[in-house]
């Protein structure tokens, strides 16, 4: 039955388009925050694995 | 100023994993050293003198469960449990649950070294546990991540440190990948077929394979490489920046790259382009990753000289930066067409296993083992002889086989003036690599030895030295559980900071991947077309078809010819996706030692694999594929058959109504035909019909000879 209800999708060629798409965004936005971010922050999160004692 | 708290480490759980992945490294190796002296001597296969369950076929799973699931998987677990309390500031969450989940995972391990030499196994490349286990794995990782989870949750820093995104990503994706991988009907107690059949099956299992490399070799060890790398090193991680993109990008491209397996087979083209793409972006995060390691040793190399750990980590991201440039490369079609089906692929793998996961493994175990026991490493000198032989090991190993590949695949495609393979003998292309074959054992025996230096010296390090079961540790109390995010900070700080908000990002990012490769494959009909003439197996077929499974035929035979003039010359038309739609498992396989049987129905006489299955080397002078003598004497049983057929039919296989009740009958009287047929040809044995070598005759015998049907009723 949910064969044909997947068929009777419109535009399921879209599907690889829109993953496409997901993915730019999500790296964008990966990005932009990585590039974005403090640099203070950064030296917090870098220096965690130095600071466990 | 918040109230500061005292509490421990636990160390116990880190060194119970540390020893289960070393003694169990040190097993999966030896096991690797005997199936790579049985390709030279066959005779070591002892199936001649009863030893079945030491045959190659059967030992092969074993060998890559054993270092894929015990070797590194209790790897992986050893460096989160250790570095998770450091970077959370707190103890585990319940120790009752590290020892379920230790204990579990151990006995997760003894099945498989159990049923996979007993030949129960669903033949699906490192999914090849049955059901019963498969249930077993699931609570035992349900177990981990509670205990993960808790952990996190009851944490002393506010910010999750990038190795536990990676550890979230991990637990997760194998979590879906192992669920949705192990969907499949029982038809008795150890026994299952997979829900999917053919061409749906074969792009669920590489979406399943591949990211088992992906997120059971890779993604924990890049989180242990951004923890202890950082340590042995003294000094953070290069850019912290280029961790989290190549974090969010590699959890998201890894997981579409699967059916780089698959090109060229009947796999449709779409598909197939999907995973080439998304594998060639892979080299961007994975070099990342890579860079963002090495880079890190800036200004410090001076110690690399000094320091077994730090050689052995240099060499581990080397490694996997050598592995994951590979790779990508690999999944362009062109060289795959030369490159897949060889040891091509078999050098590759090692390259990351031996390289990537075994030198990381042995540099965290030198950095642990001297901490936890608070001594020094008891010899450097070792451990810098390991370092070395366990190098010279890879490189032995992996270059004699990057030439047998090359050589091999030459050999498939060369063609004499006059139009006809210059190798028609498959054979002939086989026995010119042995030579590095035996090269292989070389290598692989330096690295093995390497390895038991390696113990030898962790235990000395042991004896000499006073275990610290509980490190005591102090910090604040978190104040509220809560982040306030003062102005101007930024959104990713606040994901940092949610372990379950990280949880479900992840999954969503790796689902998309999966979501659109395998929905339209597996609910869209149009997607594999049908043809009229391709029924469903006998019976019989059926019984020898799980003969063949169980002695793990698909480990040395492709059954896929893929649309080159070299492969349909040499086996014949090229192989439909509508042709293996009651293939449940689909068996294409991912490596030809021996010739693809794909079209090998009625090449032979009957009585050819009847003796060709007594002693190989009878047909094919030199052959290396091991003698099945007892499937001449094993009597053939047919008491599972009806739910077979019954469990098939569920599935969609159209045998008819009530064929259950017929299914034995309908089996022996083929089996009285093929016997007949035995008997016709010379073969003189008593009670031929009752065993198992009549079954494994007619699945044979039917192999790819459906659309010959089709062919001659259209010519009539």
């Amino acid at each position: 039955m949910y064969k044909y209800l997947l068929q009777s999708v419109e535009g399921i060629q879209w599907f690889g388009i829109t993953a496409l798409l997901i993915f730019f965004t999500a790296f964008c936005v990966a990005f932009l925050r990585a590039a974005l971010s403090s640099k203070d922050d950064m030296q917090h999160m870098a220096n965690l694995p130095l600071d466990d004692k | 100023m918040s109230r500061i708290e005292q509490f421990q480490y636990d160390n116990r759980i880190t060194r119970a994993f540390g020893m289960a992945s070393f003694i169990w490294g040190s097993v999966g190796m030896l096991v690797g050293i005997i199936l790579a002296l049985q390709l030279i001597f066959p005779v070591l296969n002892a199936t001649s003198t009863g030893l079945e369950f030491l045959s190659f076929g059967r030992l092969r799973p074993l060998h890559t469960n054993a270092v894929i699931f015990a070797f590194v998987g209790n790897g992986i677990f050893m460096g989160v449990y250790y570095s998770l309390q450091r970077l959370l500031r707190a103890r585990m969450f319940s120790d009752r649950l590290s020892w379920i989940h230790f204990w579990g995972w151990q006995v997760v391990i003894l099945c498989a070294a159990y049923t996979l030499p007993m030949g129960i196994t669903t033949s699906s490349e490192y999914a090849e546990l049955e059901w019963p286990i498969d249930i077993l794995i699931t609570l035992v990782w349900v177990v981990f991540g509670i205990n993960m989870f808790g952990t996190i949750l009851k944490r002393r820093e506010d910010h999750l440190y990038v190795a536990i995104w990676f550890y979230i990503a991990t637990w997760v994706t194998v979590a879906i990948l192992h669920i949705v991988r192990s969907i499949e009907v029982p038809f008795s107690a150890f026994k299952s077929y997979t829900v999917f059949s053919g061409v749906q099956d074969a792009l669920l299992q590489w979406w399943y394979g591949h990211n088992a490399v992906a997120f059971f070799l890779t993604t924990p060890y890049l989180g242990m490489m951004y923890y202890f790398l950082p340590k042995a090193a003294n000094r953070p991680i290069y850019s912290y920046k280029l961790s989290i993109i190549h974090f969010w990008a590699l959890i998201f491209i890894y997981i579409w790259a699967g059916p780089h397996h698959l090109l060229y087979s009947s796999m449709p083209d779409w598909v197939q382009s999907l995973g080439t793409v998304f594998s060639i972006m892979l080299i961007a995060p994975s070099w990342g990753g890579m860079l963002n390691g090495l880079l890190t040793l800036r200004g410090a190399w001076d110690r690399v000289r000094q320091d077994p750990v730090l050689k052995f980590m240099v060499v581990a991201v080397t490694a996997y930066g050598m592995a994951t440039f590979e790779g990508p490369m690999l999944s362009i079609k062109s060289v795959n067409a030369i490159s897949h089906f060889t040891d091509w692929t078999i050098a590759h793998v090692h390259v990351g296993a031996l390289g990537w996961n075994g030198f990381l493994t042995f540099g965290v175990l030198y950095w642990l083992w001297p901490r936890m026991y608070r001594t020094e490493l008891y010899s450097v000198k070792l451990a810098n002889m390991h370092f070395w032989i366990g190098t010279l090991g890879i490189l032995f190993y992996a270059v004699p086989l990057y030439w047998a590949g090359w050589t091999q695949a030459m050999m498939w495609k060369q063609f004499t003036p006059e139009g006809t393979l210059a190798w028609g003998n498959f054979l002939d292309t086989v026995t010119q690599i042995i030579p590095m074959y035996a090269m292989r054992v070389f290598g692989g025996t330096l690295f093995f030895v390497g390895t038991l230096l390696g113990v030898y010296n962790l235990v000395k390090t042991g004896q000499k030295g006073n275990f610290l079961a509980n490190e005591d540790a102090e910090a604040p109390a978190r104040q509220s559980g809560k982040v306030v995010l003062a102005v101007g900070e930024h959104w990713h700080r606040w994901i940092e900071s949610r372990p379950i908000q990280m949880l479900l990002f992840s999954t969503i990012l790796i689902a998309i991947g999966g979501i659109v490769q395998i929905f339209p494959m597996v609910f869209i009909e149009s997607q594999v077309p049908k043809i009229a003439s391709v029924k469903p197996f006998t019976p019989l077929e059926l019984e020898g078809r799980d003969i063949y499974i169980r002695e793990g035929c698909v480990g040395c035979h492709s059954q896929q010819v893929r649309p080159f003039r070299s492969e349909t010359e040499r086996y014949g038309e090229y192989s439909k996706s509508g042709e293996h739609i009651y293939d449940r498992p689909f068996l294409w396989g991912s490596k030809r030692t021996g010739p693809d049987l794909a079209r090998v129905g009625g090449k032979y006489p009957d009585s050819w694999h009847y003796n060709h299955m007594l002693d190989p080397t009878t047909m094919s002078p030199g052959s290396i594929m091991p003698a099945y003598p007892a499937m001449l004497d094993n009597e053939l049983d047919l008491s599972d058959l009806p739910n077979k057929i019954y469990a098939l039919r569920k599935l969609g296989t159209p045998y008819p109504k009530d064929f259950e009740g017929k299914a034995i009958a309908d089996a022996k009287k083929q089996a009285n035909k093929v016997a007949e047929n035995l008997k016709s040809q010379g073969v003189k044995d008593e009670g031929m019909e009752n065993k198992e070598i009549i079954a494994i005759i007619a699945y044979m015998q039917r192999l790819g000879t459906d659309i010959k049907a089709q062919k001659s009723a259209t010519q009539k």
